[in-house]
């Protein structure tokens, strides 16, 4: 035969040539599916971002898909440096700043689509994962819902896949190879995660987050008409309730306490200063006076990065609250609980609510003259309308009970309507409320209700929070939602301090009463079920809520005092964070224990026949004898015969009993592993004759 | 499966090293102590090696930056990507390294070549395990011969693929093969492994033929007089005899072959143009008056060239000297003689 003379090195395409094989080109294919992670990922953000953030980003996702279906040349550098110029001066534009969070994630965005139009080298691949995994830590400043979850552990599990991809230079190796390969390496990384989520120390915000950056629907320290019509729209739930004792509240009888504003413009309602009641904190604060037995209350309050909780009337001790909040404190005289951090987590709060007491001074106090104020050039008519009532003799002497009673008798019966659309009104809006349109929700009638007692010479003040909520018979919890915000009022009254009146309630009972809201229409699929069978939809709803509630105790609710809490459970007496993070470590150590015990155990598994003879063929190798590990034991006992001569034979012997069991002819169906005997003849059968040899070496020196 | 690769490596000989206590070639003592040639390597936990890539230490500070936004911003959803992000990365780690571990890689014996041509090492890896080794890369040479691309390949479960190789070849010489380095980055490329293996193989290296062969003539009119007639053993009458082992395919007499076989069990092959053949001499001298290496070349075009005719040719080097002869084993001995010729090493 002849020997062919090798050819000249052939050159060819090293890795990642264009294949046009089934369909799509295998990088055009990779791209797409990258494009499409990142429009999932950023998806959610989109009735957040600017209006020209959401067109640039859809534009550049669209072309680089284009690009790619067409394998067309990607638009050159200064192109994109320009763009991006762009996207910093209109990010400037629309958020006043580059820094802060909304603008942080209007950046974030439009360069992780700018970024794909540059997607050239393995580096630029990597910028994009990574900005990817920040767009999905954004979408957690928004919600942290299981939903919101379950989007992002997709998007996760899409980046990672593109990610594999890219590191497998070979063929076209299949989407769902890829997918396959990255869900079990995120699944193997769930013990970890879980025992560093479970453990590693929960720290407090490092640096001041800009307050306000981050409105959240809920409530606010001020109110202009119009507004609880936007937060009746939110369905979003503001806190979870559930009451301890086997007592169980009434709807009607469930408010919780926000903020109190008395101070009013003619537009906005204001919460009041601090000024004449904390100076004289001495004088007409009067304790709060509570009757009867308090319910003991756990309470869960999503975060609403303001700083007061509103916990249910009346709570009167300071609550048990495991979460970060700074220093509690009760404004006595509005019996309002405030923070001095704005909350971003997730509160667990145990409280006791007194559902009879009294609050306010006794007896007539000059500071309670704050309570009349009325911008005198505001709604002319309903402050006319006050005087003549005055001056009607069976109210010329009446006391603040009667005068609120003849108000709510007067909205029962005067036509007055509860609907969640009225309309916007004009700078008079009490008086074209009061007079002619007669249509609005809680704001209204508790801000024309508190008008005309002011009017009327009552002092009177607007307080907002929510009222009454949901119970879900599925785990015993009030569902209170950001719809069940509410604004209702307290007039003075000597003898008996702040009372309490909800004119909603003269107008619309069953607000107050069954706590049944006005809904916006459902959608398609909640109205069908909706009209299948109203019980159905309730039920999934309950269902859902549950499992919401469940998500939200057990993960979002997770906070440095449940970590100690799991700690004293432990048996460890009052833990700090360093016992915190000293389980952190003594747990890592055990994962990675049980790591190394893993791959020992995977070493064990070889094959007992390929490990018996791989150690043969370690011993012959330290010799200096060398075996190709593909040379099966006949053929090394033909060459230690050959080569070792006689000293060699034991050892031959045994290795040609050793092929003989996996490759023997007479061998009765499957192969036979050498017993563990076998293989210690073996091996002494090898250490012989490495000694034999060493001998025969010496001897010859 | 097999990949191939345009890279170009040099073959050539280092230098011997002076002998010194310095921190360099302590550490290269070290280092090729650890890696001692070797015609085939299993991969264990002791030679492979891991670290993070450039990316797997962006990935960290990535990991950090969202770390730092979860605390600050208390974002408990925060923390769970981060620290399933982290998990994963560890679990990685260890994928990556198992991508390597158990394989088995051995060496095809490397074909000589010409200098100046590649030489291609055909690498196999083969391996037990019921699993897939994706994303393998392979390259040979050394950082001081420039860095040649990967070539890569995947391994199916309980398979072999055959890698080639290509090592430029030139100097003439037998030469110790290039370390092959063997690296995956699979699965996410924060961590790359491998490993190195410095073939025990070596690789013989002809002298370049000269192109175009000056003409044999020179050869035939050497004053030591080249042409000799000289008989030949075993010839037959006939112009057929037993074949031999070396013969080329196309002096086997196949009609008559049909019939030997059958009897005698032998091919036949016929004897060349002359019964009485002329052997014709490759002096030294001939090639004169060129510097040495070039001689070299030129009688190797001219084996080249003689081998193709079929013709009976010896070599005469000074202290050496090869009997006439014909046939693939004799001009490989004579190759191997021009290319071993006060050989550099």
């Amino acid at each position: 035969m002849a020997l062919q003379r090798p050819a000249l090195a052939r050159s060819g395409p090293t890795a990642g040539a264009p294949r046009r094989g089934s369909g799509l080109a295998r990088d055009s294919r990779d791209v797409l599916f990258l494009l499409a992670v990142i429009a999932w990922t950023v998806m959610p953000h989109a009735s957040r971002l600017p209006a020209w953030c959401l067109a640039m980003t859809a534009a550049a996702l669209i072309w680089r898909g284009l690009l790619a279906w067409r394998e067309g040349p990607l638009p050159s550098r200064p192109f994109l440096v320009f763009v991006l110029l762009l996207a910093c001066g209109l990010t400037w534009w629309s958020h006043r700043t580059l820094l802060g969070q909304e603008a942080g994630v209007t950046m974030v965005v439009a360069l992780t689509a700018l970024k794909t139009l540059e997607l050239r080298a393995r580096r630029d691949a990597f910028v994009v994962f990574f900005l990817g995994f920040f767009l999905i830590l954004t979408q957690f400043l928004y919600s942290q819902s299981l939903l919101t979850a379950v989007a992002m552990l997709v998007a996760v599990w899409g980046l990672l896949t593109a990610l594999v991809l890219a590191n497998l230079p070979v063929g076209r190796p299949a989407l769902a190879q890829a997918a396959a390969a990255a869900a079990r390496i995120a699944a193997l990384g769930t013990p970890i995660m879980i025992v560093l989520f479970l453990l590693f120390p929960r720290l407090p915000p490092l640096w001041g987050q800009p307050e306000g950056a981050l409105a959240r629907t809920g409530l606010s320290g001020q109110m202009e008409l119009g507004q609880v019509a936007e937060m009746a729209l939110d369905d979003s739930i503001a806190m979870r309730v559930r009451f301890l004792g086997g007592e169980r509240p009434r709807p009607s009888q469930l408010y919780f306490r926000g903020p109190v504003l008395s101070q009013f413009d003619g537009n906005i309602w204001r919460q009041g200063g601090d000024g004449p009641w904390l100076r004289q904190a001495s004088g007409p604060q009067a304790p709060i006076r509570v009757q009867g037995r308090a319910l003991d209350y756990e309470l869960t309050l999503e975060p609403s990065r303001q700083k007061l909780l509103p916990l249910p009337e009346a709570t009167v001790d300071t609550p048990e609250i495991s979460g970060s909040v700074g220093t509690l404190e009760l404004r006595q005289h509005e019996l309002q609980w405030q923070t001095t951090q704005p909350i971003t987590e997730r509160l667990r709060v145990l409280g006791q609510a007194w559902l009879a007491y009294s609050q306010g001074p006794q007896l007539a106090h000059p500071a309670l003259r704050e309570f009349v104020e009325l911008p005198a050039a505001r709604n002319p008519r309903t402050l006319a309308w006050a005087m003549e009532l005055r001056r009607r003799p069976d109210l010329a002497q009446a006391d603040a009970d009667t005068l609120s009673r003849w108000l709510l008798d007067h909205i029962r019966n005067q036509g007055f309507r509860y609907t969640l659309s009225p309309g916007t009104y004009g700078s008079d809006a009490i008086d074209e409320f009061w007079f002619q349109r007669r249509a609005g929700f809680c704001e209204h009638f508790a801000a024309a209700y508190v008008v005309l007692m002011r009017a009327l010479d009552v002092p009177a003040r607007v307080v907002t929070g929510y009222q009454g909520g949901e119970l879900n018979p599925v785990d015993g919890y009030w569902v209170v939602r950001n719809s069940d915000a509410h604004a209702w009022a307290e007039y003075w009254q000597a003898g008996r301090g702040w009372v309490r009146v909800d004119p909603t309630s003269a107008v619309a009972p069953e607000r107050i009463e069954r706590g049944s809201r006005l809904r916006p229409p459902a959608g398609i699929v909640g109205g069908t079920l909706t009209v299948i069978d109203p019980d159905v939809g309730r039920q999934l709803r309950d269902i859902w809520d549950a499992v919401n509630n469940g998500w939200n105790q057990w993960v979002l609710n997770y906070s440095q005092g449940r970590q100690l809490e799991a700690l004293r459970k432990l048996g460890l007496e009052g833990p700090d964070w360093t016992d915190v993070a000293r389980a952190l470590v003594i747990a890592l150590t055990n994962l990675s224990l049980a790591a190394a015990v893993w791959a020992w155990w995977e070493r064990r598994r070889f094959d007992p026949w390929l490990q018996a003879y791989a150690r043969v063929r370690a011993v012959l190798e330290r010799a200096g004898i060398d075996v190709p590990p593909h040379r099966p034991p006949l053929s090394l006992a033909r060459q230690l015969r050959q080569q070792c001569g006689r000293a060699a034979w034991p050892l031959a012997e045994a290795l040609e009993r050793l092929d003989q069991m996996r490759y023997g002819a007479d061998r009765a169906g499957r192969p036979r592993h050498p017993s563990r005997g076998e293989r210690r003849r073996l091996l002494l059968a090898a250490h012989a004759l490495v000694r034999a040899l060493r001998a025969r070496a010496t001897v010859r020196q | 499966m097999s990949a191939t690769t345009a890279a170009r490596q040099t073959a050539a000989a280092s230098a011997p090293k002076p002998e010194s206590n310095g921190i360099r070639p302590r550490w290269r003592r070290w280092w090729d102590a650890r890696h001692p040639r070797r015609d085939s390597l299993q991969l264990h936990h002791g030679n492979v090696y891991i670290l993070p890539t450039r990316a797997g230490w962006v990935f960290g500070l990535t990991l950090l930056v969202l770390l730092l936004a979860s605390i600050n911003f208390q974002l408990n959803l925060g923390y769970m990507l981060t620290f399933l992000l982290g998990g994963s990365a560890v679990v990685s780690m260890h994928v990556t390294h198992r991508n390597l571990r158990g394989l088995a890689l051995h060496l095809r014996e490397p074909q000589p070549v010409h200098a100046g041509e590649s030489a291609l090492l055909d690498v196999v890896l083969d391996h037990q395990e019921a699993r897939s080794r994706l994303a393998l890369g392979l390259r040979a040479g050394d950082a001081a011969h420039g860095v040649a691309d990967w070539t890569w390949c995947d391994l199916a479960p309980q398979a072999s693929t055959t890698v080639h190789l290509s090592v430029a070849a030139e100097q003439r010489g037998r030469h110790p093969l290039p370390r092959i380095v063997l690296h995956t980055r699979y699965p996410f490329g924060l961590f790359h492994a491998w490993s190195v293996w410095r073939p025990a193989a070596q690789l013989l290296v002809w002298p370049q033929p000269e192109a175009p062969p000056a003409p044999l003539a020179a050869a035939a009119e050497s004053p030591a007089g080249s042409h000799q007639a000289r008989p030949r053993p075993g010839e037959e009458v006939d112009g057929v005899r037993d074949w031999r082992r070396g013969d080329p395919l196309r002096l086997i007499a196949w009609k008559k072959s049909s019939r030997t076989l059958a009897s005698t069990g032998t091919l036949v092959s016929r004897e060349r143009e002359s019964r009485v053949q002329r052997d014709t001499w490759l002096e030294w001298s001939a090639a004169a008056p060129l510097p040495p290496e070039a001689r070299l070349s030129r009688l190797t075009a001219w084996v080249w060239m003689l081998d193709r005719t079929g013709a009976t040719y010896g070599l005469r080097l000074p202290g050496q000297e090869l009997p006439p002869g014909s046939g693939d084993l004799h001009r490989l001995r004579c190759l191997e003689a021009l290319a071993m010729w006060q050989s550099p090493r």
